[in-house]
């Protein structure tokens, strides 16, 4: 094989990889070699920077804003506050041995002495005007969980309740997720998300399974309830 | 309008550690990078995911971004579409059924289609064009849709071999026409 010849095989080679068809065992190989060979980046930056303008005719699609409350709470975690509703348990859990004394105190004492972590100070009534659907939401800021009751109603046929928060002041609502069938759930709410609920408005809209694409509701907006504090 | 300079400059500032630069720069580009995640994957759950991932690794690697010679939308872009094209492989190294791939085929646009082109859209376009289209078409699959070389025999109809020796081949003659 000539020098011509390794230098196409390269060419092929390096588009092969910028389209991601290499197997895993290729792949690493080509990228051991990457590592030592600086022409051989120059032909993979070449087929990335002419294969991205394919990318010209995928559509914009806005993410849920709840990505990007996840995405700053996975890299910038918040500070723990003292919040309203400052708990015993909250002494401890911020210390380096929350963990260990967590499990002693699980393993030493019986199911039913476990105190119920879950203890709301905030709550709001989300519900239609025609009652046909109502839920209850509670709030325990220590936990971070946003506790939700459906008292009545459901999703209509082929479509998902999503609920929303609105915070005090925001001009767009952030999606807290699809509802799931079971009349009583538990959401995790990220950080950045806790100290939003004070004073916010809870909203449930009608969406396409899977729940809104766009990032803001696209259906009725069904019920909604100002959030309070107990 | 965001302009290339503006994205260039965001990174720039977030690869010194700048959060309200990410938080700018993650308004301007999530949703096209959403956007291709989403074409690639076709779950919105594993595209929330793969987006999350890789704004962490902009976070993490927009320091590095200025020596890598990457145009700041093509950097983020195949960033992005790598990480969801590992996720496509992962969900499909378990279980791949011939129905599956079949069902695949079904959901990509048709080679005519495909190889319509837009003006607007760089030399690449105009290079595709010369290949035959069944073979200009192999190629948008695998960039745009992440197909692997089983799903793009499986859709073409020829053997996995075949649709290597093709796909190298109009690499090579992609590469004449584009340094043309």
């Amino acid at each position: 094989m000539t020098a011509a010849d390794d230098h196409n095989d390269d060419v092929a080679l390096a588009g092969e990889y910028a389209l991601h068809l290499l197997d895993a065992e290729e792949r690493r190989a080509f990228e051991g070699r990457l590592n030592n060979e600086s022409a051989l980046r120059v032909l993979v930056s070449e087929w990335d920077a002419h294969f991205v303008s394919l990318s010209d005719e995928t559509a914009l699609v806005t993410p849920p804003a709840i990505v990007k409350a996840r995405i700053e709470d996975a890299l910038f975690p918040q500070p723990v506050k003292a919040r309203s509703g400052f708990s015993f348990w909250r002494a401890f859990m911020g210390a380096g041995f929350a963990a260990a004394l967590g499990l002693a105190v699980l393993v030493a004492l019986p199911p039913a002495n476990v105190p119920d972590p879950f203890t709301p100070s905030f709550t709001a009534e989300l519900a239609a005007e025609d009652q046909s659907l109502v839920v209850f939401a509670r709030f325990a800021p220590d936990a971070g969980i946003l506790r939700i009751d459906r008292q009545s109603g459901e999703a209509r046929s082929g479509r998902v309740l999503e609920l929303w928060l609105i915070a005090e002041g925001a001009t767009a609502p952030v999606s807290l997720g699809v509802l799931p069938a079971d009349s009583e759930t538990d959401i995790m709410l990220p950080a950045v998300l806790i100290d939003a609920i004070a004073g916010g408005t809870l909203a449930i809209s009608d969406e396409p399974i899977g729940g809104s694409t766009t990032g803001a509701p696209t259906g009725d907006v069904l019920a909604a309830g100002v959030v309070i504090s107990i | 309008m965001t302009t290339r300079n503006d994205v260039e400059n965001m990174i720039a500032q977030v690869g010194l550690g700048d959060r309200a630069a990410f938080s700018s720069l993650y308004d301007a580009t999530s949703a096209k990078l959403f956007g291709v995640c989403l074409r690639i994957l076709n779950d919105r759950a594993e595209a929330e995911d793969v987006l999350q991932e890789a704004f962490v690794r902009i976070w993490q690697k927009s320091n590095t971004y200025a020596a890598n010679g990457y145009s700041p939308m093509t950097w983020l872009i195949t960033l992005t579409r790598n990480l969801a094209i590992d996720k496509l492989r992962a969900r499909k190294a378990g279980s791949v059924d011939i129905d599956e791939v079949y069902d695949l085929a079904d959901s990509g646009p048709t080679p005519e289609a495909a190889a319509v082109a837009s003006s607007e859209r760089g030399q690449i376009d105009g290079c595709l064009n010369e290949l035959e289209p069944e073979r200009a078409g192999a190629v948008r699959d695998a960039y745009l849709e992440g197909h692997s070389y089983n799903e793009l025999a499986a859709k073409y109809g020829v053997p996995l071999n075949t649709m290597r020796t093709w796909l190298r081949r109009s690499l090579a003659k992609l590469k004449d026409c584009l340094t043309r």
